[in-house]
């Protein structure tokens, strides 16, 4: 019998909050790192640059800044994605692999790995696998003319299923000196090699996450089933296309410059759950800041905890579960019914 | 407010379902579905939200085919009332309520202040201002169907399609919702079209004065069409349910009259 606040808008406080903390961890996360930048240096590097040395530059301007962004980006997409599809799949385990975006992804990361050199290829071959495989998915659902909601699911379980096999294959296949290592660090998560020109993945992750942004309301209705959605008067399939297609694109540009981090796209919009509550309208933005916030620290410590990286993926997990029961046990559930 | 079936007919593949119904529901006035399980009424009053195409004849609000409205306009005429309903996510009274202003709020609309407003109207005119801030999965069984109809008010179509909406509530329950019902049909003009397994209610309506149409559903064959008292008699009762039944009238102490069915026994 918790009390929920009670109007549909996030408060202007609360509002510039979640927009200024990612901002705010960004900026922060400059400052650290395994190469040792003076604060002063760091501010003269992003206002004055021509007064510190080259390679001061280089590590603040050039890795540190572009890294946050994508950290940002990565962990707001994955995490309003788990929210949106959580909701219209009315099922709360669900995360933002659900329809084989990940496993799709990865088979074409490794594809690009053993087959086409690596380098560039493996983010242009894992996008393409990643949207692949929700279409996929969306097909493999579609039973007589209507998608329903637990058919889309099995889809997406099989085909999650079936790309794994390949990445096994894929794995099976890999030189074992030059390929498998570079598979499995990909598939273990990292922002370690992220510049600037990664960050053309920001441009269709801001616009999946801006469609689901703007049907935020809609995917309340959604959530009550698609018959009761249509008799409220929405176009279930219009918007069941719009929220699936941003949070694949949204999921699928995250995946393909950061490698697979599975675990955020679940818990993190539980997170927002227990905070906020349950009302869409105030749970997307609240997971999307939320996930930027929590992906920008992840990183930070994995590039600053030990002297040699972390990979995110599992520090994401380390942390982020146990951290997760603490949540539930003091909140004593109260997420999903 | 005028919504008309007319020479419905419709099969699922086939198995023939509805066959050759009509029926007028006018403003303030109620149409009963009664019947044994499987006989169609589901799928009738799907076939009236536009959810079904029928292979025969049509669903006409003000004269215009339910198939030919977008599902935002017809959502302003008719609203729904489910049967059986979770969702799996705890929102609070009042966002569900708040839903059924969708039919307002634009592409990619946000409720306003007015969709607030309607929505507070509608949450204090079946009376459960006090569980607005409550979360709707801690409800009763009871307390959740007046939240739904709450919805159904706040989408304020003319109207509102139920489907067993009694269905698991217990005797004061039921009595509550019928009486909410019956004094937004008489207050507002709404025009109710519902499905129920209780025949009885078909009697609550008439006698709570209100035109309540009755039909009969038979799978396949036409309906019997008609008032209450003259569709629900252990004839017919005998012929649909195959069972037979009395048809009882008790004197209350007003003077009203409260008739009941007793199934006695399985039709020969």
């Amino acid at each position: 019998m918790r009390k929920v606040k009670t109007k549909n808008k996030l408060n202007p406080v609360l509002t510039l909050m979640l927009i200024a903390t990612p901002l705010l961890l960004v900026f922060v996360s400059l400052f650290f790192g395994r190469y040792s930048v003076s604060p002063a240096n760091v501010c003269s590097a992003l206002l004055r640059p021509g007064s510190v040395s080259p390679a001061v530059l280089t590590v603040v301007r050039q890795l540190r800044l572009p890294r946050a962004i994508a950290a940002a980006f990565v962990g707001a997409s994955l995490s309003v994605s788990g929210a949106a599809f959580q909701s219209i799949f009315r099922n709360p385990l669900v995360n933002s692999g659900i329809l084989g975006v990940s496993n799709g992804a990865g088979f074409g990361a490794c594809l690009a790995i053993v087959f086409l050199g690596g380098g560039l290829t493996v983010y242009f071959s894992s996008f393409a696998f990643a949207l692949l495989a929700v279409v996929l998915s969306w097909f493999a659902g579609r039973v007589s003319k209507v998608t329903s909601t637990v058919s889309l699911i099995l889809g997406g379980a099989m085909v999650s299923a079936f790309f794994s096999a390949l990445i096994s294959i894929m794995k099976f296949l890999a030189d074992p000196y030059s390929q498998l290592p570079g598979i499995t660090f990909w598939l273990m998560g990292s922002f370690a090699s992220i510049n600037y020109s990664h960050l053309t993945a920001v441009i269709p992750m801001a616009l999946g996450i801006l469609a689901v942004f703007l049907s935020r309301w809609k995917i309340n209705v959604l959530s009550m089933g698609d018959k009761e959605a249509a008799s409220l008067g929405v176009d279930v399939r219009k918007y069941k296309l719009l929220v699936i297609t941003g949070a694949t694109v949204a999921t699928a540009s995250a995946v393909c410059i950061s490698g697979t981090i599975g675990w955020v796209g679940l818990v993190i919009p539980h997170i927002g759950r227990m905070l906020i509550g349950n009302n869409n309208s105030k749970l997307i933005p609240v997971s999307i800041s939320l996930g930027a916030c929590f992906m920008i620290v992840m990183d930070l410590i994995a590039r600053s905890l030990t002297s040699s990286e972390l990979p995110i993926g599992i520090l994401c997990a380390v942390i982020g579960s146990p951290f997760f029961v603490y949540l539930l046990k003091k909140k004593k559930g109260g997420t999903v019914s | 407010m005028k919504y008309k079936v007319d020479s419905l007919s419709f099969s699922y593949k086939d198995l023939n379902i509805l066959n050759n119904i009509s029926f007028e529901i006018n403003s303030g006035e109620a149409v009963c579905l009664i019947g044994p399980n499987g006989s169609g009424k589901t799928t009738l009053l799907d076939c009236v939200m536009g959810l079904h195409i029928p292979q025969q004849g049509a669903v006409t609000v003000e004269g215009r085919n339910v198939l030919d409205f977008s599902r935002k306009d017809l959502a302003r005429f008719v609203s729904y009332l489910p049967q059986t309903h979770m969702p799996m996510f705890p929102y609070t009274v009042r966002e569900m309520v708040l839903m059924g202003r969708s039919a307002y709020s634009g592409v990619f609309g946000q409720p306003g202040a007015d969709d607030e407003k309607f929505a507070d109207e509608a949450i204090s005119s079946v009376g459960i201002e006090s569980l607005a801030l409550r979360q709707y999965t801690s409800l009763s069984g009871g307390e959740i169907k007046l939240v739904l109809l709450a919805r159904a008010l706040a989408q304020n179509a003319g109207l509102i399609v139920l489907d067993e909406p009694t269905a698991s509530l217990d005797l004061k329950n039921e009595y509550e919702f019928l009486e909410t019902l019956f004094s937004l049909i008489r207050e507002r003009d709404i025009s109710v079209l519902m499905a129920t397994h209780s025949i009885e209610q078909a009697f609550r309506f008439e006698e709570a004065g209100i035109s309540a149409e009755t039909l009969m559903m038979r799978k396949g064959r036409e309906p019997l069409k008609g008032a209450p008292s003259d569709v629900i008699t252990s004839g017919s009762i005998g012929e649909v349910f195959g069972v037979s039944a009395l048809i009882s009238t008790a004197t209350g102490e007003s003077g009203r009259q409260f008739r009941s069915v007793s199934v006695t026994g399985k039709a020969d």
